[in-house]
């Protein structure tokens, strides 16, 4: 083993210096009964600057959009292309941050998607197309989407019953826009209602007891 | 069947809350064998202890209002170490166990996300992992050796369930079994008169929990250690090796405990290696205290409570000396270390936890109070102590292991004591880079006649740099 004559101790492994004082060792070398792991750069800072820094964005242009008057001529087709850019680049954002869950990822682009259409649809002059078509259309799909999913995944149970669940109440959502009479045309909104009701059976019968544990568990005080 | 899940304990909480990316709450035990690790059998005797352990099945996930464990049917392999010490193991939205066994050389490592277990829990799970592997080994040699003594080489065959085992479950949690305010009180309370009451110091720190000790104007300054960080946030560890009985009789002569003794030395070689500390002249230290060798406990789950010691040290160096330092180390340290005051300061916390009002509260909410007690209470420490003492191992590993070494992610300066086969190691981790405090401390013990033997790992650019041929 080496030895540094400077603080009177014998250093294991290959150092040439004391690690302690640095001064130049003497004797052999011994193996190193600690590894030399090479540096690593995580890119979780940066890759987390860049999140925030965008959903500032996002949200800036969501929020100037209330200072552009509607009867602006031609604002209408800048206005889509605006708003269809950053709403991608939200969707994108929130699948990537939430891509370890699924499920979870699921009721969250569900939520966001329906938020943004409805204010886009606000900005337009309240035509109705966000309660009548997109979101009942978005909340339909969302739970094929996850029920195929699941399937397909092989996900736990435990994993996605939460989060599934919550995706299938969402669906009803579009039975509170039909009993206010806020749809212009009533198909969509029934369609989703009743794929959220077989979905609610499927998840009232066939997992009840697991969704009653589940929800024990994680709401547990 | 539905996974079963528990609730995380009180003192866990607290690891989750204050991880970050230097101090991922990570600590490792590792044991050197007397021959270099053969990884097969080491996998079949890691199948063979995580089989007993329920505990180390768990996930750690996150619920509403609390986090909890959850047992899994994932399976851990064996790997070549190939991390640096204590790097990260929970992180959030992934289900993956949170411990890991790895092996180099001659050493078998175990590395835990401290949530899921303190040391001495840890030590049962390393113990049993190397007796099991070293049976098996045994077995294998002389079947190698020996041509037909037909010793089965499958460590789950062996006798391993031969001396009872403590029920290594995920249900018990000890801080609700001993310290629920509907328990009747567990230690003697006729001993507490008996407590020095009038202690010196800071007595009144046990009450500290009544008004968090963030919200009160600090009385004394407390130094804080600050150094460059490493480049990659990885914990710099410097491993020293020693002859045990030596450093006890240094012990003896100031008529204190081990921990005391190097806690003492390590305060000197603080002051020493910083130079004068200025306005902020008091050091302080944590000391966590293994709370089964007073209330009975088998639960692999942590189970301890930190006391705090600290020196002020005169501009005049008046009192600085070791034996000053060890004796007001020591007189703080002993009323706080009773069964009764540690019951009465557990009570208070459980106490506060139970509060309706925080067990409403979101889990997020309930994180971001902990950060902040948990940033109040770093305000008031330099640097903290952990000693696992002499480790015990049933045969065969008592006589073929050497020494055994506990390392801990560290926020601050830290060092981990550990002993066994008459060697004692002590392990500095840091997320500084500087060492000048280790070369204080060695230089001290080498001046007391003890033969010091330094293990460092490489973590700078220089450091990593490939040694020129021939040097």
């Amino acid at each position: 083993m080496r030895r540094c004559e400077e603080c009177a101790v014998t250093i294991e492994g290959t150092w040439t210096t004391c690690p302690l004082c640095r001064t130049a060792l003497i004797g052999d070398a011994s193996p190193d009964p600690l590894p030399s792991v090479p540096l690593t750069f995580s890119k979780r800072r940066i890759l987390k600057a860049l999140f925030f820094a965008s959903l500032a964005v996002i949200l800036v242009s969501f929020v100037v959009q209330l200072f552009f008057a509607r009867d602006l001529d031609g604002i209408g087709v800048w206005r889509s292309i605006w708003l269809g850019v950053t709403a991608m680049w939200l969707v994108v954002l929130m699948a990537v941050r939430k891509r370890r869950n699924v499920a979870k990822g699921t009721v969250y682009l569900v939520a966001l998607i329906g938020l943004v259409c409805v204010y886009w649809d606000y900005l337009g002059g309240w035509q109705r197309w966000s309660v009548t078509y997109a979101v009942p259309i978005v909340c339909a799909s969302a739970i094929i989407a996850l029920l195929i999913t699941v399937q397909l995944l092989r996900i736990d149970v435990a994993e996605h019953l939460v989060y599934s669940g919550l995706t299938v109440l969402l669906g009803l959502a579009p039975f509170v826009f039909l009993v206010f009479g806020w749809v212009n045309n009533p198909w969509a909104s029934w369609s989703c209602i009743v794929v959220s009701l077989v979905a609610l059976g499927d998840v009232q019968i066939l997992r009840g007891r697991e969704m009653r544990l589940e929800l024990a568990k994680r709401f547990h005080l | 069947m539905p996974a079963s899940w528990v609730r995380l304990d009180n003192a866990s909480n607290i690891f989750l809350a204050a991880r970050s990316d230097a101090d991922p709450k990570v600590f490792r035990i590792s044991a050197e064998v007397d021959h270099a690790v053969e990884p097969r059998l080491l996998q079949q005797a890691l199948e063979a202890t995580y089989e007993r352990y329920r505990l180390y099945h768990a996930v750690l996930r996150g619920g509403m209002f609390w986090y909890y464990l959850q047992t899994s049917d994932l399976r851990p392999t064996v790997s070549p170490e190939h991390l640096p010490t204590c790097a990260p193991i929970y992180r959030e939205d992934r289900r993956n166990l949170l411990f890991r066994v790895a092996y180099r050389r001659q050493r078998i490592i175990l590395e835990i996300f401290h949530a899921l277990s303190d040391g001495t829990g840890a030590l049962w799970f390393l113990t049993d992992l190397v007796t099991a592997y070293l049976r098996a080994q045994g077995a294998d040699a002389a079947g190698a050796g020996g041509g037909d003594t037909a010793l089965p080489a499958d460590p789950a065959s062996q006798p391993v369930e031969d001396e009872p085992h403590p029920a290594h479950e995920l249900i018990a949690d000890s801080f609700s079994h001993y310290f629920h305010r509907t328990r009747e009180p567990f230690a003697p309370a006729d001993a507490e008169s008996e407590a020095p009451r009038t202690a010196p110091l800071r007595t009144a720190a046990t009450a500290a929990l009544r008004i968090p000790r963030w919200l009160r104007a600090p009385r004394t300054r407390v130094h804080r250690i600050r150094g460059t960080r490493t480049p990659d946030n990885r914990t710099r560890v410097v491993e020293l090796t020693m002859p045990a009985p030596a450093v006890l009789a240094l012990a003896r002569a100031q008529q204190t405990s081990l921990t005391i003794y190097l806690t003492a030395l390590f305060f000197r070689a603080l002051r020493e290696s910083i130079g004068p500390l200025g306005h902020a002249n008091t050091l302080a230290a944590s000391i966590p205290i293994n709370l089964r060798q007073f209330f009975p406990s088998t639960s692999a789950r942590n189970f301890f409570a930190t006391v705090r010691v600290e020196h002020a040290f005169d501009a005049d160096g008046a009192g600085d000396d070791l034996g000053s330092i060890c004796h007001e180390l020591e007189a703080q340290f002993k009323p706080k270390a009773t069964p009764q005051a540690l019951e009465r300061k557990l009570r208070r916390l459980i106490r506060f936890e139970r509060t309706p009002l925080l067990r409403i509260l979101p889990r997020v909410l309930k994180d971001a109070i902990l950060r902040l007690i948990n940033w109040g209470n770093n305000r008031g420490l330099s640097v903290a102590v952990s000693n696992l003492g002499r480790v015990v191992l049933p045969e065969p590993a008592g006589s073929r292991v050497g020494r055994m070494l506990f390392h801990v992610s560290a926020v601050r300066p830290q060092f981990c004591a550990t002993s066994h086969a008459g060697l004692l190691t002590i392990s500095f981790t840091s997320p500084f880079v500087e060492t000048d405090h280790v070369r204080a401390f060695v230089r001290m013990l080498t001046d007391s006649g003890v033969d010091v033997s330094v293990a460092a790992a490489r973590v700078t650019e220089d450091e990593l740099a490939p040694q020129e041929p021939g040097a």
